[in-house]
């Protein structure tokens, strides 16, 4: 360390106690916001997770008309046959093609206006996480089997179990009388109540024949590893799909809310730290004004031997990067300790759950480390320090070498 | 003077004033950073109640009402063979006087809307529109046509999304269904007369209104309802009517207050109320770091003075009451100006922010498009306690030191 | 060739409502080489009088020349850069930075000058020895006496080969014996390196080592007589 860095990291401790408390205040900070941040990248990801795998998927082909306007008549055309061809040229195994249509579900007793899901039985559960969730019965077998698997609060509203049988009533893509009759073989249970009033799947090709759907489906849904492949694969599939009718969708545009929701907790969140970090900011403020203040004398000796204001300003605000610098690393390392902490034990907000099934995120929450989540709390704390010490080492330049040596 | 000099409030006071305006530049900022805590603990608060009052007000004008009596097994199952008597006698007296303001009893029943072009499964609602509207369906929302007009009224009023799933519009025919009691499909044709929009797009999907009486006959139910619900204006107070309401229904009914009905309202206003008070404490935490420093530096400068004052015969309990005093005046001028200033801030603010670039992330969590933040003193004042208090045991370090210091050691300081 | 000539220095400060002169009309020549004290009592202007010379402070009128240069139109900084490598200073006491030891503080003006590490190093052993410090580099200020640290003030005003030396009151603060140590360093200086000196005093047993006593009184000069035998 050079003359002027040994200068700087003594006159620091000068005060011992002023420089702990403001580095104090600045590893507090760094160590909220690393926790905080890291926690809400790791709920959104959960989040983003969480929902698409319910059904949406990460990307979706469709009509290009349904996604705003979901009516049957907007299909795509052979719809089997384009999953499997698109599986084949992408190798991605996770795509299953799908067809929706309205229709009053009754049972022996009870009648419900319900949406029918089409699906393939064999590939659905690689993109969606329903027919994993079958708590009686089995999941659906066979594409044309007449077989229909629902939600537990549906079953319980329709008063049917496994083994009974549904009529449904509705119309077909042409406007037809479409009816059929489908035997209950398994009754799924996510545990959010909303969705489990709504589930009704049946085979893809049994819903075809049944709403007059011909070879059409009304989507084909893919689930790729994560997020970072969405879009190289939905440039690939774009490149696939020669239809012009038909385009392909990624989840931010089949869930906006998704993203939206997510905005709006960083721009809240981030109105807190903003915060916290002007009142960080204070302190260093505070800190570097009475350090520069009570050595005006100092100072004034300094500039006597012909040092310049400009080096004297420097000296101050090299002081200031030192005790960021120590804030940051301090608060960095104790925010990464408490965040792989709970990284690992996982974090539970008392009172929470209902909130939290809204956005279908289970109970206990973990926060994901990343470099950025590290990094950006931190390193903004530290700019807004340096952006504090600015007034203090201005000062300088107003210092009058004379009047600062008959200073106390 | 065994019990040493203990000067009068008055005097500590002006001591503390005038030793608190000596360095004013440190007190300045110390005074801005308690201002802006202070400010964004009140702002934040506001916008928060804001959220969540907006939120429980349109969900429970959604629910309707504070609370609801409904046939024991209706809410397991929303079937009109879970329907109960409309309400008579004790519960109807009670119903009928103060403090409940409005009460409506509503058939309420799954069914579909099929249209010539598509059909969708919604929740039918019989009503009787006055009552209706007293528990909170604003008229205003009906973009196109008219609201009920009776509960003979037989005229369809649906939500504005419905009518574009089902390509339908105002004066076109639709078909209701629904189940009888006895399991058969009871169906009729019915004149779209209104279409209305609600906060979220949910509610104008769901909700198709139609007069109670039609509703009734067209389900062979008599006089028989799903639901009553009920309204006495705030939605704080609900348990303090509720059970001379539950005891009027009867045992064989559910009464319930919204808290139970809306599991999810009533997590986010408790979750949301605590984060309050977290919210509060945590910037308090990072504002203390300064005031301790501020206190610290205060104790230094003067440690020859302390010691002066003491070798004087002031006992060092004056002198930590001193120091705890400047703190206290610092705190109060920051609680007092960042007051001020939040409320210049949030005053403007009442009649809204726009966050529709937010809005199906809003709708996720059930708010609308508009956020209305909400000064309420039950904050300002928690604010208060918590920056005062938090404040005051964080300066008794740096006062209890200066009551520590040794006379004559701190008097031979330089 | 003069080290410094001032010609008609005016300044006056206001107190309050009181108009106080600093410098009326003060115009002297000091050649290279000269050991020149400013004598008088307090408030005579001795001291507005070095710092004008040493580009501290402006005059309100007239026109300073050090060397070649004309102090009172450089700008801030290039009285700075003047004062850094042409001037040194040395002031009463606590004059250091107290942070930084003997040697670290005279090598911080070296520092700032962009001597090279190695040879700072050397030049401040050195120029520690000269002034009879030799050992005590590492203390810190606060650890050595009042006259040593004024020792260590003056390594530090000529470790970069001033021309010329300003000293206001430097043994305002010292001992007898303190104070006749410095001066004989003074005038060691001033015979071995030629380093002009002025010194603002009203310390007899400083006048005693002048040749040239300069005495001021309300802002004048007075007096400006060249004592024989001294020197």
């Amino acid at each position: 360390m050079n003359v002027t860095g040994r200068l700087a990291w003594r006159n620091l401790w000068r005060h011992r106690r002023r420089t702990w408390l403001t580095v104090g205040a600045m590893v507090f900070c760094n160590a909220l916001l690393v926790f905080m941040i890291s926690f809400q990248f790791g709920s959104y990801g959960m989040m983003i997770d969480a929902t698409l795998s319910i059904m949406t998927g990460h990307l979706q082909v469709q009509h290009k008309n349904y996604n705003a306007d979901p009516r049957m008549r907007y299909t795509v055309p052979d719809g089997l046959s384009l999953a499997r061809q698109l599986r084949q040229q992408t190798g991605l195994e996770s795509m299953a093609a799908r067809g929706t249509a309205f229709a009053l579900a009754s049972s022996a007793e009870r009648s419900f206006g319900i949406q029918i899901t089409g699906v393939e039985p064999d590939h659905e559960p690689l993109v969606s996480n329903l027919p994993g969730l079958v708590r009686q019965g089995r999941y659906l077998e066979g594409l044309t089997t007449e077989e229909i698997v629902v939600g537990s609060v549906l079953a319980r509203n329709l008063k049917v179990e496994v083994g009974d049988e549904l009529t449904f009533l509705g119309s077909g893509r042409d406007g037809s009388f479409a009816a059929g009759i489908v035997t209950v073989v398994g009754i799924i249970n996510s545990g959010n109540a909303d969705l489990d009033r709504v589930i009704a799947q049946v085979p893809l090709g049994y819903f075809q024949d049944s709403f007059a759907m011909g070879g059409a489906v009304h989507n084909i849904a893919a689930w790729v590893e994560d997020l970072a492949a969405v879009q190289p694969m939905k440039k690939r599939l774009q490149a696939l799909v020669a239809d012009p009718d038909l385009v392909v969708l990624d989840w931010d545009q089949l869930q906006p809310g998704l993203r939206q929701a997510i905005t709006a907790d960083i721009t809240s969140g981030f109105v807190m730290y903003a915060v916290l970090i002007v009142l960080v900011a204070f302190s260093v403020l505070n800190t570097q004004l009475m350090s520069v203040l009570e050595r005006t004398r100092e100072f004034g000796v300094m500039m006597s031997l012909g040092l310049r204001p400009g080096t004297l300003g420097r000296l101050v605000l090299l002081e200031t990067a030192v005790m960021s610098l120590l804030g940051l690393v301090l608060g960095a390392l104790l925010g990464i300790v408490i965040t792989l902490y709970f990284q690992v034990y996982g974090f539970y907000i008392p009172g929470m759950e209902e909130a939290m099934a809204q956005y279908n995120l289970p109970g206990r929450l973990y926060p994901h480390i990343s470099l950025l989540s590290v990094i950006l709390g931190p390193s903004v704390v530290f700019i807004g320090g340096m952006l504090a010490a600015i007034y203090p080492s201005l000062r300088l330049y107003r210092l009058e070498p004379v009047q600062a040596m008959r200073a106390a | 003077m065994a019990d040493g000099y203990a000067p009068t409030m008055r005097v500590l006071a002006v001591l503390a004033w005038r030793n608190l305006w000596r360095n004013y530049r440190r007190t300045l900022i110390m005074l801005a950073a308690i201002v802006v805590g202070v400010w964004a603990m009140i702002l934040f608060s506001a916008m928060m109640r804001g959220m969540l009052d907006e939120m429980v007000a349109g969900g429970l004008r959604v629910l309707p009402g504070e609370a609801q009596i409904h046939h024991s097994g209706y809410r397991d199952d929303p079937s009109v063979a879970n329907s109960m008597d409309a309400p008579a006698g004790a519960l109807r007296n009670t119903l009928d006087s103060p403090p409940i303001q409005a009460w409506t009893s509503r058939v309420k029943v799954p069914g579909m809307v099929v249209s010539e072009r598509d059909s969708r499964g919604v929740v039918l609602l019989g009503v009787e529109p006055e009552g209706e509207i007293a528990l909170g369906f604003q008229p205003d929302k009906i973009v196109e046509g008219r609201f009920l007009e009776s509960a003979e009224d037989d005229g369809l009023v649906i939500g504005r999304k419905l009518a574009e799933r089902l390509e339908t519009d105002l004066g076109k025919r639709v078909v209701i269904m629904s189940q009888d009691p006895d399991n058969e499909v009871a169906e009729r044709g019915v004149r779209v007369v209104g279409v209305y929009t609600a906060r979220l797009q949910g509610t104008e999907e769901t909700y198709a209104y139609i007069g109670r009486q039609v509703l009734q006959d067209l389900l062979g139910i008599g006089d028989q309802v799903s639901e009553v619900a009920i309204t006495a204006g705030d939605y704080l107070q609900v348990n303090q009517w509720l059970p001379a309401v539950a005891e009027a229904a009867g045992p064989e009914l559910e009464t319930l207050p919204w808290t139970r009905l809306d599991g999810y309202l009533d997590s986010m206003l408790r979750v949301q109320g605590n984060m309050n008070v977290v919210f509060m404490v945590v910037i308090f935490l990072a504002l203390s770091f300064g005031l301790v420093n501020t206190l610290v530096m205060a104790v230094f400068e003067r440690v020859r003075e302390i010691g002066l004052m003491m070798s004087l015969g002031m006992r060092p309990r004056w002198i930590m009451y001193q120091v705890l005093l400047e703190s206290l005046i610092l705190l109060t001028l920051g609680l007092l100006v960042g007051n001020i200033l939040a409320l210049v801030t949030i005053l403007p603010l009442e009649s809204g922010i726009d966050i529709s670039v937010v809005a199906e992330g809003m709708e996720m969590a059930g708010m609308g498009t508009t956020l209305y933040p909400a000064l309420a003193v039950a904050d300002m004042l928690m604010s208060t306690v918590v920056v005062i208090v938090l404040g005051l045991l964080a300066s008794l370090l740096p006062a209890w030191r200066a009551s520590r210091l040794d006379p004559v050691r701190a008097m031979a300081r330089t | 060739m003069t080290a410094i000539a001032c010609k008609d220095l005016c300044k006056t400060f206001t107190q309050g409502e009181q108009t106080i002169t600093g410098l009326d009309r003060v115009s002297i020549n000091v050649a290279p080489g000269e050991f020149v004290c400013l004598s008088g009592p307090s408030g005579s202007g001795k001291t507005t009088l070095l710092n004008a010379m040493g580009g501290l402070d402006s005059p309100d009128s007239g026109e300073i020349r050090v060397g070649d240069r004309r102090v009172d139109q450089l700008d801030k900084s290039e009285r700075a850069d003047m004062r850094l490598h042409n001037i040194g200073f040395v002031f009463q006491a606590y004059n250091l930075i107290p942070v930084l030891t003997a040697r670290e503080n005279i090598e911080f003006v070296m520092h700032v000058q962009g001597v090279p590490a190695s040879e700072r190093r050397d030049k401040s052993s050195a120029i520690l020895e000269e002034v009879g410090l030799s050992g005590l580099g590492d203390r810190l200020p606060a650890q050595l006496s009042g006259g040593q640290q004024q020792r260590v003030a003056v390594a530090r005003a000529i470790v970069s080969n001033p021309t010329l030396v300003l000293a206001d009151e430097p043994t305002a603060n010292l001992d007898s014996h303190s104070a006749e140590q410095l001066m004989e360093l003074f005038v060691a200086l001033n015979r071995e390196r030629g380093i002009t000196f002025v010194i603002a005093t009203h310390d007899v047993r400083v006048m005693a080592y002048c040749r040239r006593l300069i005495r001021m009184v309300d802002g004048r000069i007075v007096a400006d007589e060249t004592q024989p035998g001294i020197g």
